[in-house]
């Protein structure tokens, strides 16, 4: 899954692309939870429905990435990949997808959501 | 803008914080309706999302806004000071193994879960009663929730306000430390600047103490996030529109904007339940090192990001608002009704953290806070450096070794941990203090020296 990392003084952000909005948003959950943890052996053993809404697309991304947030923080789960709009994975062992950072939150600082040379393209910030 | 900014810094901090979008921050701030005086900075502010952290506004709490991100996903991150009976060297001659035994005992969370396996309904008692329940449960003694702003427990918190969800993030992570800059440090007081208040604040030069930064871990985070979603969509309701949509708010009066409060404050519980917890836990660690002899007692612990009702006066009249804090420690000043009585006649203890390789200090609220900055006052150091830039070049093992050197010993549950933190991405905490200490809003008590550092 590739990302750029993007700097900001206190947190920290990425940048992701995707061919449609589906895959931009799969790319950005997976860039999401590669910030929490090292998910390499993560497999796609269970699936999860997250549901999600918004007044445009800006707000969908950041809720839908909250939901992501809540699946590894709340449920406790180590995504594998995105099929369908369904987030895969296992249940977190610390032995097996070691944590890297604790995210609080998906924020609205500094969002942009936009299409480019025929694509999409997202810049979102974390409060780590 | 409907005010001005305000900040406070001398010119070498003027330098740094004019290089992010701090102070832009501080002017979307100036927009909130009902703001009453200028939107304020202190001298460690750095960027943060829609409010900047370092900030200060105070809102009518008839006819002002409250904002979620005017308090931040963390809410009541804070720090607890502990006092020990210990000297400098007797701790310095065992100092390894006191860190290896904090380290052990206090779980820091990063993954795994805390000590703690308590129910819904237990929970929602922290969520109402904060350090006086695990207090009550046998993790403390009685006067540890006294020496904390509000007693350690805010009133008119509401469990029922906070969501499934964030009861379910929370529950397993109370007791634990967190990760990003929260920490746990053993210090020594390395210098008196005040002798009388330290003698009312009972500490002594080469006494050891403990520093203890952390906040309501998941459940905070996920009451702010699921206020910031709610009061997005009711903003248009009110006809509020805003320069940042971070800044989402709502009038204090309404019904979201009251149920915030009691969800906010029930989140403020739980941190300081954690803290308690966290005390309880260090407590037994210098047992096991150091026996029976050993005797802790808190000397204080203050919110850092926080929203509270106060009475203040501003342009010579009477004003009733609704105090944000982000990122900055209230400062009330010596006679304060709100002070425990002990400390009284020296002023409110505030407790700001420096880098972990540098200082921090103790100061005691200022006359000053009070005609500036709504007895309030910075909380730390402050970035200077971004997360990644902190970790160019740097390397664990190496801050490790060098800070060894300088006799402190770092344990961490990641390596970033140790990177991201590195002393040299934040501000000269010396400078922070010495301009709120010149500017009047609080003074200097206590410099404090670190030895031993836990890192989530």
């Amino acid at each position: 899954m590739d990302f750029e990392t993007l700097e900001h003084t206190a947190d920290t952000g990425f940048r992701v692309r995707g061919a449609t909005r589906e895959e931009l948003f799969a790319n950005a959950a997976m860039a999401l939870a590669e910030i929490v943890m090292d998910r390499t052996f993560a497999q796609p053993r269970e699936s999860h429905r997250l549901t999600y809404a918004g007044s445009d697309v800006e707000e969908r991304l950041v809720n839908w990435l909250n939901e992501v947030l809540w699946l590894m923080d709340g449920l406790r789960i180590a995504p594998a990949a995105i099929k369908d709009g369904e987030v895969w994975g296992e249940p977190r062992d610390d032995e097996k997808h070691p944590p890297r950072v604790v995210v609080k939150a998906v924020t609205f600082h500094q969002l942009v959501v936009t299409q480019e040379n025929g694509g999409w393209m997202a810049e979102v910030f974390l409060d780590i | 803008m409907k005010t001005d900014v305000r900040y406070f810094a001398n010119d070498a901090l003027r330098a740094h914080i004019e290089k992010d979008k701090a102070l832009e921050q501080a002017v979307n701030v100036a927009c909130l309706p009902g703001i009453v005086g200028p939107s304020l900075a202190m001298p460690d502010i750095h960027q943060g999302y829609g409010f900047p952290i370092g900030g200060v506004a105070a809102m009518d709490w008839q006819h002002g806004v409250v904002s979620p991100g005017g308090v931040g996903y963390d809410i009541n991150c804070g720090v607890r000071l502990i006092r020990t009976n210990l000297v400098e060297a007797e701790v310095r001659a065992r100092l390894r193994e006191l860190v290896d035994q904090l380290f052990q005992d206090v779980p820091c969370g990063v993954g795994g879960k805390g000590h703690f396996d308590i129910s819904q309904k237990q929970l929602k008692q922290v969520l109402e009663r904060g350090s006086q329940w695990m207090v009550d449960e046998g993790y403390g003694d009685n006067a540890d929730a006294t020496f904390a702003e509000e007693g350690g427990c805010l009133g008119d918190a509401d469990a029922d306000c906070v969501s499934p969800r964030a009861l379910e993030r929370g529950r397993p992570q109370l007791g634990t430390l967190g990760s990003g800059n929260h920490f746990l440090e053993v210090q020594y007081v390395e210098r008196i600047e005040d002798a009388e208040a330290a003698r009312i604040f009972r500490i002594e030069e080469g006494q050891v103490v403990v520093l203890v930064h952390s906040g309501s871990r998941g459940l905070g985070h996920q009451v702010c996030t699921d206020f910031l979603q709610q009061m997005g969509a009711a903003m248009k309701k009110y006809g509020i529109t805003l320069p940042d949509r971070q800044l989402a708010c709502v009038p204090v009066q309404s019904e979201e904007g009251q149920r915030y409060l009691k969800a906010m404050r029930a989140a403020a519980n739980f941190a300081w339940a954690n803290r308690q917890a966290m005390t309880h836990f260090l407590r037994r660690s210098f047992e096991r090192v150091f026996g029976k002899r050993a005797r802790l007692s808190v000397l204080y612990d203050v919110c850092h990001n926080i929203a509270k009702r106060e009475k203040h006066e501003w342009g010579g009249r009477p004003v009733d608002v609704l105090v944000h804090r982000k990122g900055a420690t209230r400062a009330f000043p010596p006679h304060h009704a709100e002070i425990p009585m002990e400390y009284r006649a020296a002023g409110q203890p505030v407790l700001v953290p420096g880098s972990m390789g540098t200082a921090s200090w103790i100061l005691a609220g200022s006359a000053g806070s009070m005609r500036e900055s709504f007895g309030s006052v910075c909380h730390g150091a402050g970035r200077m450096l971004s997360r990644n830039a902190a970790k160019a070049g740097r390397d664990a093992r190496q801050i490790q070794r060098q800070l060894e050197e300088r006799g402190i010993i770092v344990r961490s549950e990641t390596r970033d941990g140790i990177v991201e933190e590195a002393p040299e991405a934040y501000k000269d905490v010396d400078e922070v203090i010495e301009t709120v200490h010149i500017a009047g809003l609080a003074a200097k008590v206590a410099r404090l020296r670190p030895m031993g550092v836990i890192k989530g």
